[in-house]
């Protein structure tokens, strides 16, 4: 039972990271990303190879996954420059896809479908963290620095600067901004910490494949962001969170078909999202409605 | 050989986007709706044929059935979740969210009916036939084609020379005009939704046949319907015609150099390839921004 909560703590702080990151685009930049499991894969991916074939320190394979991450990101910002919210959704959506494809071939990098195994447990200062309360430690560690740097951003010049381009761009630019230097950096660090998570999820897990950097895994973080509030600070972790105890709470109903446990969860959170945006559009957490 | 029958079944495939693509390039150039449960749309039509086919109870019920449910979804959908989010904010994401929220929702309940593994209907028109030696095609190629000719030749005709078809070209103009001359913007955009509709049911008909269906298709249905009306360039029908010819063929013939696997990865390249070279698409006027 302890070991069971514990897990489930882990597995909510790793993604409330990818939530809290995504919505950082989203919420305050208007980016509308389908891609954020390419940058939670790629973070794994190198994290994983980092900790098999150089050393598993987290000193050595988070860095090394932000800067994989951040790299890639570039090639999210290249469309994001020149083109609005619409087609970006189907950019991103096209690197989703393509990125898939690369993590199943890609065989001497991500094992395939097969994925990678036995990936050794984070090695924090010489400790070797493996156990779910110990790790628990560090995820919800990482995810207090993602959400204070995220919230330091967005309470800086920086910050104001991005809410004034999702109000206008036009605005923002015929004010000197500099709109495209100012979107790229924003899709560079929320890769980048996106990335984070990944180093996590390989490390606790010691095992990844494909299926957890899907369109499936984009769009799950897509709805916790939105279910909990877009552009909100505490909207991503109550979404993250809920969304991540659906599954249990779906096993607690002895009445539902429990081989259907995914496709219950998600048919819940589309329906959610759908019904908020006609009732709540602005989330559960935020009060009004988000532009 | 080899490059003649890709570029034969290339075709077929490219008549078959065409028609998706155009369905959502029509709803969202007239009505500004960003209608991602289009995908849905497909896979609602393509089951609904599936299952009553299989139920042995002929070809024309099949196809009724699944023209039915595309249409009775597209319209409902805009009465029942567009009409109310446009009614009080309507801004893109609201809408985008809702649309995505539905389509995750009908890929699931599909998938729980239906099984979520690959399905195929079986008819004599799949065999293919040597047409010249070394090249096999499809009884169902052709008529891919010829339904795909039939279809936007209808809609082209629709558009151009009925009151309502003008009236959902004028809708895409300038919806205040519209009201002005007294037209009702909603009960338009319910037509734009029926047709819009309609058009996928022949590929998702044909496509059951063809390649075969499972409930996750609507995300590569939608893939292929965003990069053709990019592509094509938004609000231009033609446009967006050619464009899905032209992902059709060129997914079709990279078999000459890459794996199948990859054929996705195509068609991203050209939609991001215009995206930063030519934002505005084949024939579209207003760039994107």
């Amino acid at each position: 039972m302890e070991a069971y909560i514990f897990n489930l703590v882990n597995l909510i702080a790793i993604y409330a990271i990818l939530a809290v990151t995504l919505n950082f685009i989203m919420g305050y930049a208007g980016i509308y990303s389908l891609a954020h499991a390419v940058f939670f894969g790629l973070g794994a991916y190198t994290s994983a190879w980092v900790a098999q074939n150089v050393h598993p320190s987290i000193l050595l394979t988070i860095p090394a996954a932000m800067m994989a991450a951040a790299a890639l990101s570039l090639l999210l910002a290249l469309p994001a420059l020149r083109v609005r919210g619409e087609y970006f959704v189907a950019a991103s959506l096209g690197l989703q896809v393509l990125a898939v494809t690369i993590f199943s071939e890609w065989k001497s990098f991500t094992g395939g479908i097969g994925g990678v195994l036995a990936i050794p447990p984070a090695n924090v200062f010489g400790i070797e963290v493996f156990k779910p309360a110990h790790f628990a430690i560090l995820s919800v560690v990482a995810l207090v620095i993602v959400m204070a740097l995220i919230n330091a951003l967005v309470h800086s010049s920086f910050g104001r600067n991005l809410r004034a381009i999702h109000d206008s761009e036009s605005a923002a630019a015929s004010f000197g901004k500099n709109v495209p230097m100012i979107k790229t950096i924003s899709v560079v660090i929320s890769a980048a910490l996106a990335a984070v998570a990944g180093a996590l999820y390989a490390s606790y897990l010691s095992f990844i494949n494909v299926e957890s950097f899907t369109l499936d895994a984009s769009v799950l973080v897509m709805a916790m962001v939105i279910i909990g509030g877009t552009g909100t600070v505490a909207g991503p972790i109550v979404g993250a969170a809920l969304l991540m105890l659906l599954p249990s709470l779906i096993s607690w109903f002895d009445f539902l078909p429990q081989t259907e446990i995914g496709a219950l969860q998600q048919i819940i959170y589309g329906l959610g999202m759908t019904l908020l945006m006609i009732f709540r559009p602005g989330g559960i957490v935020g009060r009004r409605a988000k532009a | 050989m080899l490059a003649i029958q890709l570029a034969i079944t290339g075709l077929q495939t490219g008549a078959l986007y065409a028609l998706t693509a155009v369905g959502f390039s029509l709803i969202f150039g007239s009505t500004r709706i960003f209608h991602f449960a289009h995908g849905a749309t497909f896979v609602i039509a393509a089951y609904f044929f599936y299952g009553v086919f299989g139920a042995g109870l002929g070809l024309l019920p099949s196809i009724a059935a699944a023209g039915l449910g595309a249409v009775a979804f597209g319209v409902l959908l805009d009465r029942l979740v567009y009409a109310p989010i446009q009614r009080h904010e309507g801004s893109f994401f609201t809408v985008f969210v809702a649309s995505f929220g539905v389509g995750i929702v009908v890929q699931n309940l599909i998938g729980m009916v239906f099984g979520r593994g690959f399905v195929t209907v079986n008819t004599p028109l799949s065999r293919s036939v040597e047409m010249i030696p070394g090249v096999y095609v499809s009884p169902l190629a052709w008529i891919a084609i010829l339904c795909t000719a039939i279809f936007l030749g209808a809609l082209q005709f629709f558009l151009r020379r009925t009151h309502t078809g003008m009236a959902l070209r004028a809708l895409a103009d300038n919806p205040e005009l519209v009201r002005t001359f007294g037209l009702n913007p909603r009960m338009i955009a319910a037509t734009a939704f029926a047709v819009g509709s309609v058009l996928v049911v022949p590929a998702a008909i044909i496509t059951s046949a063809t390649t075969g269906l499972n409930p996750a298709i609507g995300h590569h249905v939608m893939l292929i319907s965003l990069a053709a009306t990019i592509v094509g360039g938004i609000g231009s029908v033609s446009g967006t015609m050619l464009a899905g010819l032209l992902l059709g063929l060129a997914e079709s013939l990279a078999l000459l150099v890459v794996d199948s696997q990859w054929t996705e990865a195509v068609t991203f390249a050209i939609l991001f390839a215009f995206i930063i070279i030519r934002p505005a698409g084949l024939l579209g006027r207003a760039t994107a921004h």
